[in-house]
């Protein structure tokens, strides 16, 4: 499933300009981010607003769990390990032969809030993305005047690697075809790495194609693109809604924090 | 007579160290004329169409469009060549089929007004009209190759060329694609094994085998002599051999 397939939506989240969702989503998750230790009261507002928003846009809840998931597994092995290790009041133990595991209760509430906060900025980038076309989000990133050699990476990114994904799986399949599977490994192991090489070298003759049709129409290193979108005074407000509510964030953590 | 479109003079072009791929081509395509680049596989087609465009440093006269080619011309040589590579998606490089049209109007230097207006109008010329919000990755290989013509199309080159631009096309969407080639009066070289192709949208063709120049004539007469194409391992059209 494409990242934006829910991005062609015409809620009014999806009306915002990309700029200043962009910039919303950035104070949004540098708020979740700098909550202190181990409490959670921080987390509901943002994880509320959220709500609100994909609510808004019209994002299943299915779909938004199905990509945290997708990208869960780097942060879920620690956050499943830190119960075990933090030192703190043992709440029960498990025995595993000779060896028994302790789960403390500053564990569990140091993975909970580890855990809210991966969540939430998963979810906060989701939002970004789930409710904006990916052009959008790239002529957003352009206008923030963030360097031009990256956005053009990502566009290329974007346009290329299903193009890619497809040539790879064309080859597997043809070498599938005829190795069955089977064989040495010594055997498959040098076909895996042919495959690795000859795809290396069709980019680099496909790159060169795609540069030869750029220079072809008129390419010299920048990429043309008049703004579609303007900030309004929607936007406006919308972003300073979110920046109140980071504020209350982070207010409400250093507060009830002491 | 008026300035040919295209004038190659002399054209050569060897490979790093390798063989010479083109040994002296001359040819003239006068303008709104159509040619069809025919020859067998490793004839120098596609060489010669990349040595036009400048990309390849040729040894010979190259002039398109008044310009003789050279290192410092190449970037305006282009702005009145059309090239529709063979694989479209490689032409095609923008997130999105609009962007991709607009994209040579724009490094054109065109206003915003006019880049939409010829966008617009070259998406319809192509039948691809209210394509462009839609992702090249997501269209059928008939309306890859279309919005391909399209983003050439959008900047109003002199002269149109087109590599194998039938590769890979069902018979409807080759039909669709001949079909709208003939309605188009720009000056137009057309390159490819597509023999009924050229037969159909071409008046003249050229035969290139080993990087010369074989055969230049009428394509009506060219396509139908059956040993001419055979020595230079073609056959004949499938609409001129079913008729045999």
């Amino acid at each position: 499933m494409m990242l934006d397939h829910f991005a062609a939506g015409r809620t009014p989240v999806h009306r915002l300009d990309p700029v200043a969702k962009t910039l919303a989503s950035l104070v949004l998750i540098l708020a979740t981010v700098l909550v202190r230790r181990d409490h959670l009261l921080p987390f509901a507002l943002v994880a509320a607003a959220l709500v609100c928003y994909f609510a808004i846009g019209r994002i299943p809840v299915v779909y938004a769990a199905k990509r945290v998931l997708i990208v869960s597994p780097f942060v879920l092995a620690v956050v499943v390990l830190f119960p075990f290790f933090e030192p703190g009041h043992r709440l029960w133990a498990v025995h595993v032969g000779p060896w028994v595991l302790s789960v403390s209760d500053v564990g569990l509430a140091r993975a909970a809030h580890l855990g809210s906060k991966f969540v939430l900025c998963a979810l906060t980038t989701l939002g970004l993305l789930a409710t904006t076309p990916f052009h959008g989000v790239l002529e957003g990133l352009a206008r923030l005047r963030v360097p031009r050699a990256f956005v053009i990476q990502l566009a290329f990114l974007y346009r290329y690697l299903w193009v890619l994904l497809d040539e790879l799986m064309r080859m597997r399949r043809a070498r599938a075809a005829r190795d069955g599977g089977l064989g040495p490994w010594s055997l498959r192991f040098r076909s895996h790495a042919g495959v690795v090489g000859v795809l290396f070298l069709r980019t680099y003759d496909r790159a060169e194609r795609i540069y030869w049709a750029m220079a072809a129409r008129g390419f010299d290193g920048r990429l043309p693109a008049p703004p579609t979108q303007r900030m309004t005074f929607k936007d406006a407000v919308f972003l300073c809604g979110v920046a109140a509510l980071a504020a209350a964030v982070l207010t409400l953590d250093r507060v009830a924090y002491g | 007579m008026a300035e040919p479109s295209l004038e190659l003079v002399d054209v050569r072009y060897r490979y790093h160290a390798g063989a010479e791929v083109l040994r002296g081509v001359t040819f003239s395509v006068a303008a709104g004329e159509r040619v069809g680049l025919v020859g067998p596989n490793g004839a120098g087609k596609s060489t010669l169409l990349l040595a036009i465009a400048g990309f390849l440093p040729a040894e010979g006269r190259i002039r398109v469009a008044g310009h003789t080619l050279n290192r410092s011309t190449a970037r305006d040589v282009r702005r009145h060549l059309g090239i529709v590579f063979q694989d479209p998606d490689d032409q095609l490089f923008m997130p999105r089929v609009g962007e991709d049209v607009a994209f040579g109007p724009l490094t054109m230097g065109l206003a915003p007004d006019e880049v939409r207006a010829r966008t617009a109008e070259a998406l319809e010329a192509v039948g691809l009209a209210g394509f462009d919000d839609r992702s090249p990755y997501h269209l059928s290989q008939g309306e890859k190759q279309r919005a391909a013509l399209a983003t050439v199309l959008a900047m109003r080159p002199q002269i149109l060329a087109l590599d194998e631009p039938t590769a890979g096309l069902d018979p409807r969407a080759r039909r669709r694609l001949i079909a709208l080639l003939q309605n188009l009066t720009t000056t137009m070289l057309v390159v490819g094994h597509d023999l009924d192709l050229i037969l159909e949208v071409c008046g003249r063709a050229i035969l290139l085998d080993r990087g010369q120049v074989a055969a230049d004539g009428p394509a009506a007469e060219m396509l139908r002599d059956g040993a001419l194409l055979e020595s230079h391992g073609l056959e004949l059209p499938l609409s001129v051999a079913g008729r045999g």
